[in-house]
């Protein structure tokens, strides 16, 4: 009778797994075949850095609907934490499924270099959104930020908010990175060479908001005179913003985000964050499907594209600024 | 009594349950379990394979799979030691990466990319290891400390001093040798190197807890440590053993780590010692101590892995993984509960102290 019970419920368990999988099919993704022009119908993967953030849900937009514009279709991919161990199996598991080409921001420069180079050796054509790798040139493309200027940007922002100069902090994600170290090396670079503010360095949040208002808040304690913070991505600018609430500081202390999220805009309202570098996440995603199918038709690709940025603050949030910010769905 | 005792005839078994007729009642049922979780991989893979039969049974795939889950399978043998022994280990992610790290500065300043410097590597994360797991072991045993809290400070303590060590840079100096030979090497045809060699940690665990007084001594302390103690088992010196071994093993699980991706992923095992844990826990392996094997282990940890890989190819939207794997867990245990619960109420009356231990 137990034995029955327990296979029962095994299979039950079972049956919703796939019940899951099959209800998910129609209504989560993206796939969109139109194409009805005859020519054959590529099948690409886009795997996300993480699942769930604004930027990378408005690079897959950008990417179904050029995807839907050539005829193609798109499945999507993302790991619960911006994490090399927890991408490498999502990306096997998506190399299984024998697509044309992948989409994919790594998670990091060394560690997916080899389960990409997989994927190249099946026969995939690889593109790198955002974020890139040592060695890039397993890529048929790679398109991010140029986020050197991006971060040389933020920079500017503070010293437009802050005529007078003062000691400016950054809160990074954790290195190895290459968008979020480049963004950090241009924000110090900048900084440095400016002689009426001081650097303090750089913190690393390891993309934990928690831990990221632990930092901002005990640099503030440390240095109550920091005038400026530059968060150079969306869950450290989020705790960044939450430190200096804490501290009971939100006048004094300008806070320079990275991103536009849902969440970012509203600080930016609430007049926590001062100012945000938005990136184009849309952009990379059409690019990175137009650059995938130029390489599946055998056409000559673009090595390297860099794309722009917009600096939202609240006087353009209603006009110029509103069409940079990010999506929260499609 | 160390790892070196000559291996034991099989009588070892039927000469416990003679001992302690309930736990090897509940050794049969724990047998039964892993028999029935290998059931339910076959079903799970078998499901996979019709719906995507052009791409889940392929030999790439399947590769994969076993390479996903061969880190997490050494950890896995030193998690159900510890399990059995009615504890439990958090600190296995944290101790990885700074075996990695360790074994990492020292490939860097030993120099070279060959086998001898991958060698020195492997050893120096195995003894980082230990050095952690004696630590926890002697917390745990001498110092009463409870194991959730001794392996949450170790796991806090060995992932700042990671980050101490490498200022929050992931190192990257795994010799090439070490990652195109084990990392991303095949032994014969498409078996992975890496898989090989978890192959052999987890057969090793199976001689160890199923054929040696080791093995024995440690479901006799997870069961009852007062009658072990009583029988003349040197309880406390036998949980700071079994605490090493799963230090050592996760140290080991450092080096292998460091050669499938190259570099010291500091940030990267946060969530690795619950999945260890839930895939003890799949497997049939008690938290209450006292039952368990390394073989179920092995399936309860393939199990969210061939999960997560069938969904992805199902194209299941990524946040329901969780939920899936999550039920999955629940039910699978719950199960097993059941069971043990029905066969403990059919023991003998004098078994009352055992089944409230366990209910």
């Amino acid at each position: 009778m137990n034995r029955r019970t327990a296979v029962g419920a095994g299979l039950a368990a079972l049956a919703l797994a796939v019940t899951a999988a099959c209800g998910s099919d129609d209504n989560s993704s993206s796939s969109s075949s139109g194409g009805t022009s005859g020519s054959k119908s590529y099948k690409l993967a886009f795997i996300q850095g993480v699942a769930g953030d604004a930027f990378y849900i408005t690079m897959q937009c950008g990417i179904e609907a050029e995807a839907k514009t050539q005829g193609a279709t798109v499945t999507t991919q993302g790991a619960q934490k911006f994490d090399p161990t927890l991408q490498t199996p999502i990306l096997q598991s998506v190399i299984a499924t024998k697509p044309d080409a992948i989409l994919i921001a790594p998670t990091d420069v060394s560690a997916m270099q080899q389960p990409i180079a997989q994927a190249k050796a099946q026969g995939i054509k690889i593109v790198l959104v955002d974020t890139t790798l040592n060695d890039p040139s397993v890529a048929v493309s790679a398109i991010s930020s140029d986020n050197a200027a991006g971060g040389k940007a933020a920079f500017d922002a503070i010293k437009q908010l802050v005529p007078g100069g003062g000691k400016v902090l950054g809160v990074g994600v954790q290195p190895g990175i290459s968008t979020t170290d480049a963004r950090d090396k241009g924000f110090a670079d900048a900084a440095k060479a400016d002689s009426s503010f001081t650097y303090l360095g750089v913190q690393y949040s390891q993309n934990d908001p928690a831990k990221a208002a632990s930092i901002v808040s005990a640099a503030l304690q440390k240095d109550p005179d920091i005038v400026g913070v530059f968060a150079s991505n969306l869950f450290s600018a989020e705790g960044a913003a939450t430190g200096i609430r804490q501290a009971g500081k939100q006048d004094k202390v300008k806070v320079i985000g990275f991103d536009a999220g849902p969440d970012q805009i509203k600080a930016l309202e609430d007049g926590t964050v001062q100012a945000l570098i938005a990136q184009q996440p849309g952009t990379i995603g059409i690019d990175g499907v137009q650059q995938a199918i130029k390489a599946l038709k055998g056409e000559a690709t673009t090595t390297n594209i860099q794309t722009g940025f917009t600096i939202i603050t609240k006087d353009n949030l209603d006009s110029t600024g509103k069409d940079a910010t990010y999506k929260a769905s499609c | 009594m160390s790892e070196a005792q000559a291996v034991r005839p099989a009588e070892v078994a039927p000469e416990a349950a003679e001992e302690d007729p309930p736990a090897g009642r509940l050794q049969r049922i724990a047998r039964l379990q892993a028999l029935q979780i290998l059931l339910l991989l076959a079903v799970t893979v078998g499901i996979f394979s019709v719906l995507k039969p052009d791409t889940f049974p392929t030999v790439f795939n399947l590769r994969g799979i076993v390479q996903n889950t061969a880190i997490l399978a050494v950890l896995g043998v030193g998690m159900t030691f510890v399990i059995i022994t009615g504890g439990i280990d958090l600190s296995v992610g944290s101790v990885l990466v700074f075996s990695a790290v360790v074994a990492d500065k020292t490939m860097a300043a030993y120099g070279g990319t060959g086998w001898g410097t991958a060698l020195v590597g492997a050893v120096v994360a195995c003894l980082a290891g230990l050095g952690w797991g004696l630590l926890n072991g002697v917390l745990v045993a001498k110092a009463k400390v409870p194991p959730l809290v001794v392996t949450l400070g170790s796991l806090s303590a060995a992932l700042g001093f990671s980050q101490i060590i490498t200022k929050g840079l992931d190192l990257r100096d795994a010799p090439r040798t070490l990652v195109d030979k084990i990392g991303f090497g095949n032994v014969v045809g498409q078996v992975p190197a890496l898989a090989v060699v978890a192959g052999v940690v987890v057969v090793g665990g199976i001689v160890l807890l199923h054929r040696t007084r080791f093995g024995l001594y440690t479901y006799a302390v997870g069961s009852n440590a007062e009658a072990g103690r009583r029988a003349g088992v040197l309880v406390d010196r036998h949980l700071i053993k079994v605490y090493a071994l799963a230090g050592t093993l996760a140290g080991f699980a450092g080096i292998l780590n460091l050669a499938f991706f190259q570099s010291t992923t500091i940030g990267g095992h946060s969530n690795t010692p619950l999945n260890v844990i839930a895939g003890v826990a799949i497997g049939g392996t008690s938290l209450f101590g006292g039952v368990g094997s390394v073989f179920g282990t092995v399936i309860g940890l393939f199990i969210p892995i061939v999960l997560q890989n069938g969904f992805i190819q199902t194209n299941v939207q990524p946040f329901w993984q969780q939920v899936v794997v999550g039920a999955v867990l629940v039910t699978v245990v719950y199960i097993d509960q059941v069971r043990r619960a029905a066969a403990l109420r059919g023991a003998r009356p004098g078994l009352a102290a055992l089944f409230r231990r366990r209910s």
